[in-house]
């Protein structure tokens, strides 16, 4: 409080401040508000693919598990030799209320059993359960990999934001307010002051006046 | 050839199988470590302690189950080294070769390293391990097939026919389906005279296994809803009871229910006791299993025929694959905690 100016320009000064903070903290308000619609509606989306992600994952490991106990782990490494290749995808971005998303191409990575790369005569069925199941799994990954990220990012952004809203309502706003109270009071003390000052002179020149009459 | 010392020493292997009630108990272990100190008291001890040196867990009983099958299989190769009824055990085994072959292939496509691809070879057929990682070390799939050419090893002549045309299209099913297609038309061409009793045996376990692998098929060209002329391409002539015009009927149809419903006046009618839920879901791997049990019970079943002949090796053989099968079910459902009728339903008793 020592470093503060007491000083007219600086009331101006940090009363134009607390009006510019109330005013950010109400529009961060309201992109929070806007955040967390956002956030809710991506978020129903997203419960739901989980839910479906775990029943294809539950079901892929049980086909995986059927396969390496009867056709035997090599059999199936070496059908997965034939089979694997990158996944290339685009990745592109958009922004929600400024929070940069990304955007992910939708591909569809499942193959029908003539596409896997491997004659099907030497590979049984039960692999082929195994890589539609996993296919499945890679579709629904990569449309989840999309929304949970934008779902992850607004979460932050959201919670950025209240720490702001926070930070402005709880601590800028009210020091800012403190600083202004305490300037005024300095101000409204100097003026006491000063008023009190020019009648202490006015009295004393009008005391000299009384004792030292005119033509003295 | 003299088949009373060859089939005495085949059945003394077959008494170390182990018997139902041995399954089963194998089935109540709680967990892992008591499966494998229990498979510790049969024969499976010696492989299970040369395992436990590099494995541990789920990964040192498959090593191990693994291993004691090609013993099992080369020792049964050896009873028969220098007889003309060597091929015929060469026949059933060779499509190890097969499979190690693809293997290969498959790994020298995408440059996969050479000890990942010898991770996944079973040297129990002709080729031994030397040869597979002579051919792993090959530079590319060309490379391969140049060299079983030059080891004069009969399955490089569908692959040297159709490289260019993998070379074009760089689809391994180019190399792989000629490549099955082959195993089926040279056996089937080694047993050119079915007046020998060896050879009907052969022949009719070679000719069921061509019809279950036209129905897997099938089944699997139902599901992906293909249609014409190509379906001709992924079935193999020579069935026992199913020739290729009675396939493309059966393809005709449309839908897997309809060609279970047909198969009901063959010997492959106990499909249509599968579940409908399951045919109609497109439930492939249950259908599958029904099939290969149906095999291996057929293959069992050559113990009780003529003792002095090729059927007790072959008993043997398949009894031997469906132990190991078995037991890798077991450890997988105690691993995976499978529920026992689960396992049970999984297993298949001979």
């Amino acid at each position: 409080m020592e470093q503060i100016h007491p000083t007219r320009m600086e009331l101006i000064r940090i009363k134009t401040q607390i009006k510019r903070a109330e005013q950010g903290k109400d529009l961060l308000r309201q992109k929070m508000d806007a955040l967390i619609a956002e956030f809710f509606q991506i978020m129903r989306g997203v419960s739901e693919s989980r839910k479906m992600l775990e029943k294809v994952d539950e079901a892929a490991r049980h086909s995986l598990h059927l396969a390496h106990a009867v056709d035997d782990s090599v059999a199936l490494k070496s059908a997965a030799l034939a089979t694997r290749s990158g996944i290339l995808l685009d990745i592109s971005g958009k922004n929600i209320m400024g929070v940069p998303v990304p955007v992910i191409e939708k591909r569809r990575f499942s193959k029908t059993t003539f596409e896997r790369g491997y004659g099907i005569l030497g590979v049984s069925g039960r692999i082929d359960e195994v890589a539609d199941h996993f296919e499945a799994e890679l579709d629904l990954i990569i449309e989840l990999a999309e929304t949970e990220t934008a779902l992850r990012r607004l979460g932050e952004e959201i919670q950025k934001n209240r720490r702001r809203v926070n930070a402005l309502e709880q601590i800028m706003i009210p020091e800012l307010k403190k600083q202004a109270k305490f300037i005024k009071i300095a101000i409204e003390e100097r003026e006491r002051e000063d008023l009190y000052r020019l009648k202490k002179m006015k009295k004393i020149i009008e005391r000299k006046k009384v004792i030292e009459p005119e033509g003295w | 050839m003299e088949y009373g010392y060859v089939n005495a020493r085949v059945k003394g292997m077959k008494s170390r199988l182990l018997t139902t009630h041995e399954l089963n108990d194998l089935t109540n272990k709680p967990d892992l470590d008591a499966f494998i100190s229990a498979l510790e008291d049969t024969a499976y001890r010696e492989e299970l302690q040369k395992a436990g040196i590099e494995f541990s867990g789920l990964e040192r009983i498959e090593v191990a189950l693994r291993r004691d099958l090609i013993r099992a299989f080369q020792k049964v190769l050896s009873l028969f080294a220098g007889e003309r009824e060597e091929i015929y055990i060469r026949i059933i085994l060779n499509r190890w070769d097969i499979q190690n072959i693809k293997t290969l292939l498959r790994g020298k496509k995408i440059n996969a390293p050479t000890n990942e691809i010898r991770d996944c070879l079973v040297p129990a057929g002709d080729l031994d391990m030397a040869a597979l990682l002579e051919l792993s070390k090959q530079p590319d799939i060309r490379g391969i097939i140049d060299l079983l050419a030059t080891w004069r090893i009969d399955y490089s002549r569908p692959l040297t026919r159709n490289l260019p045309a993998y070379l074009d299209s760089r689809d391994l099913s180019v190399l792989e389906l000629p490549l099955d297609r082959y195993y089926y038309e040279h056996a089937l061409s080694l047993l050119d005279n079915p007046e020998i009793y060896d050879q009907q045996i052969i022949l009719e376990m070679i000719t069921t296994e061509i019809d279950i692998t036209n129905i897997r098929t099938l089944l699997r060209i139902l599901r992906e809803r293909m249609h014409g002329d190509e379906i001709r391409d992924f079935l193999i002539d020579g069935g026992r009871y199913l020739s290729i015009e009675r396939l493309f009927d059966l393809a005709s149809l449309g839908n897997m229910e309809d060609v279970v419903k047909e198969l009901s006046t063959t010997p492959y009618g106990f499909l249509g006791d599968i579940q409908p839920e399951c045919i109609s879901a497109g439930r492939i791997s249950v259908m599958e299993r029904e099939l290969e049990r149906f095999m291996i019970e057929k293959g069992c079943k050559n113990f009780l025929r003529e003792p002095l002949s090729i059927a007790i090796p072959v008993a043997y053989i398949w009894a031997k694959q469906n132990e190991v099968t078995n037991l890798r079910i077991i450890a997988h459902s105690i691993i995976g905690d499978v529920p026992e009728t689960e396992m049970r339903r999984a297993l298949s008793y001979v």
